[in-house]
């Protein structure tokens, strides 16, 4: 606790009353302005209950400066009140009628123990050290204050009274800065400092929040009544108010610290190898549906690498929970993805990155493949969306026809190249997606024989994205035209769909 | 037989890029190979006739009689609630000689084929009751009214069965089926479920095999 009778800043060697004649240039050019003020006006407002930095901010004609977060408020009170340069202010101030101790740098904490500090440095350290609790890595961040509705008011009031006795006067005609700049300004150098840190528009944000520490205690915010009293009180140019329309109580506000850290992002390509797994978690009433999903496996890992609150899983297209995508010898592109990381706290390494795609290609159950895993900067959306508009995709399809296969059937389907078909809305989706028509086109095919099967083949087909292959295949009703069915002329079903690549621009 | 060089160079040449073209061929094949049957592993025996589509994403009920004797349709409902409605096997308008020749959506207050629904919400589609009328199916002989079985939304009629009304003699269960509705709400279907038949419960009726 610093002794009431110095100047928090350091530099007044030898000097006991708190008066830095030489050296110390800013608290000097802080005690020349304080003695320029009005001095009527700075001991309306004493009285009236309002703290000092406030006096400053309403009172003078220069600009708020931060020189002031180094005086502490006794000091800067025995300044305005006397120009007694050996007085100091012995007691306590009250909680200021405005800023409600904001500016004073007091405020309650989460165990609604008063916080005092003397300074902005004193200030900023127990803001550290509440920054410091949220467990973020950052080395640079940018500062939000938030303050109750309440103290424009009482700001407004006070500024109507000082408008009432004051009213020619220049000094009263600037813009005065808000407490919620004047806090920024009074306190960003010493965050700043004890937080070894940079300033600036980042990813990361400190937020201090004051809320009213009680409904009743705050100078109340007005009624409807009141506030159309006001309203036409100063149009009418009276001022009803007095030195007695301040006379609530007032107490210090409660200062909560949430820091948040913009998402951050890793991409890579899965594999999936299991046909009991959904691409996404997919709960219904209760139940999950599917062994596992893709999201889970994946997301479930990086998550606690980079204590983060949460995250979301973005894939460049789907598949159904039955097809697999699959991976030989590590071609087969696999599915592009992104792993969208709320607010955490530290960024993984490239090391851990890899040690966690290990570790889910390595896992008991083989259920999903990842590679490439890797941190994406803003790119990443300009990524998924090349990767959506140009993907061809590369299938393997199980078929089985009404007839068994002929040499003609295999001439005649890889024969087709580019073949445009017509799929109308498949039924399976029509209940969540448009009715429509959309062309599409599949680029080639190729039929290979299944032994021991007359009625089966492997089809392997090379599409557009976008292209529904179960309904290609067995027609969808009639829906989608041409199909397997209507080229062969027979019945023909689908049994297995797998997803055998995954082009994405020139990858 | 003088062996000449440089034809033995070129043979040896020729020899070894052979081999590096069967190495790398053999490499794709072995890929091919790696991964047919990883694609082989999951199916197990091969069923001679596997079930079809339909009979796989879809439950099949029937209503017999309806409105009139020999008005048999049956409603395949899908997983998501969408019904697929059409003309059952024992429909009378098969009995009739030369089978169904022509199909009519103009019925009732509107030309049903002319309808646009748009959008996920299925904008304009036209409301139904379950004996709202869809079509009127001819035969030589005569004609018969066909009717939505079930409350809902009409998202959509087949169209092409008005230039190729025989789709629905050659197969009624699937490319001719005539239209889909989207039951509104739960309770709708519930409701209408209680004057329905089950598959089984139909072969039992007709005493017929499917």
């Amino acid at each position: 606790m610093a002794d009431e009778t110095k100047p928090a800043s350091g530099d007044s060697a030898g000097l006991s009353n708190g008066l830095v004649s030489h050296g110390d240039h800013k608290s000097r050019r802080v005690y020349q302005a304080a003695r320029s003020l009005h001095s009527g006006a700075v001991k309306d407002l004493l009285s009236l209950g309002v703290c000092e930095r406030c006096i400053f901010r309403l009172v003078s004609v220069e600009a708020f400066d931060s020189d002031l977060s180094s005086v502490s408020a006794s000091t800067l009170r025995s300044w305005l009140e006397s120009g007694d340069e050996e007085a100091a202010s012995s007691e306590e101030s009250s909680c200021c009628i405005v800023c409600l101790g904001v500016l004073q740098f007091v405020f309650s904490d989460a165990k609604q123990t008063l916080v005092r500090s003397e300074c902005g440095s004193d200030y900023a350290a127990r803001v550290t050290d509440l920054v410091k609790e949220e467990g973020h890595e950052f080395d640079s961040f940018g500062l939000e204050v938030y303050v109750p509705a309440t103290i424009l008011e009482n700001e407004r009031a006070v500024l109507l009274y000082l408008k009432g006795k004051y009213n020619s006067e220049s000094w009263l005609q600037s813009e005065k800065i808000s407490v919620k700049d004047a806090l920024k300004v009074l306190v960003l150098d010493p965050l700043k400092v004890s937080l070894g840190a940079k300033s600036d528009s980042s990813s990361f944000q400190i937020r201090l929040t004051y809320s009213k520490a009680s409904d009743e205690a705050q100078g109340a915010s007005e009624t409807t009544r009141e506030r159309k009293k006001r309203k036409t009180d100063e149009e009418n140019g009276s001022t009803s108010m007095s030195e007695n329309s301040f006379e609530k109580v007032y107490e210090p506000c409660i200062l909560s610290i949430h820091c948040n850290k913009m998402p951050i992002f890793f991409s890579g390509r899965y594999f999936k190898y299991s046909r009991n797994v959904s691409q996404t978690r997919w709960i219904i009433d209760d139940e999950r549906m599917g062994e596992a999903s893709v999201e889970e496996l994946i997301g479930g890992n990086i998550l606690p690498a980079c204590l983060g609150d949460s995250y979301k899983f973005h894939a460049a297209g789907r598949e159904d929970i039955d097809s697999s995508i699959i991976q030989v010898r590590m071609l087969g592109s696999g599915r592009p993805f992104l792993i969208e990381v709320q607010n955490s706290r530290k960024c993984p390494s490239q090391q851990s990155l890899t040690e966690i795609e290990e570790k889910i290609n390595k896992s008991e159950k083989k259920l999903v493949g990842v590679k490439d895993l890797k941190f994406i900067g803003s790119q990443c959306w300009a990524m998924m969306r090349e990767g959506e508009a140009e993907k061809q995709k590369q299938y393997a399809a199980i078929v089985w026809i009404a007839r068994p296969v002929e040499e003609k059937d295999i001439d005649s389907i890889s024969s087709l190249k580019e073949l445009k078909i017509l799929q109308k809305t498949p039924v399976r989706v029509l209940h969540r997606r448009s009715p429509l028509e959309r062309e599409r086109t599949i680029h080639w095919m190729k039929v290979e024989k299944i032994k021991g099967s007359s009625h089966y083949f492997l089809l392997h087909l090379c599409t557009q994205a976008g292209t529904y292959i179960k309904e290609f295949v067995h027609g969808d009703l009639g829906r989608t035209t041409p199909s397997m069915g209507s080229i062969l002329g027979c019945r023909a079903e689908i049994i297995q769909l797998d997803v055998t690549d995954v082009k994405m621009g020139d990858s | 037989m003088a062996e000449n060089p440089e034809t033995d160079d070129t043979i040896e040449t020729t020899k070894q890029n052979q081999s590096e073209e069967e190495v790398e061929h053999s490499d794709e094949q072995k890929q091919e190979d790696e991964l047919r049957s990883l694609l082989l592993s999951d199916i197990g025996d091969l069923p001679l006739s596997p079930p079809s589509a339909t009979q796989v994403n879809f439950v099949s009920y029937f209503i017999t009689d309806f409105t009139k004797p020999g008005h048999d349709q049956y409603i395949y409902r899908h997983a998501n609630g969408l019904c697929v409605i059409g003309l059952a096997p024992t429909h009378i308008a098969f009995k009739d000689e030369g089978g169904i020749t022509n199909i009519d959506f103009n019925v009732g207050k509107s030309d049903r084929s002319v309808l646009k629904v748009s959008g996920k919400r299925k904008k304009n589609a036209m409301r139904s009751e379950s004996n709202t009328a869809l079509c009127k199916v001819s035969t030589a002989k005569d004609s018969y009214i066909v009717r939505c079985c079930v409350k809902g939304s009409l998202l959509e009629v087949n169209e092409r069965l008005i230039k190729q009304p025989q789709l629905l003699n050659s197969s009624a269960d699937r490319e001719g089926y005539i239209a889909i509705i989207m039951p509104t709400r739960p309770a709708d279907w519930t409701k209408n479920k209680e004057s329905l038949i089950t598959l089984e419960e139909y072969k039992a009726k007709k005493e017929v095999s499917l």
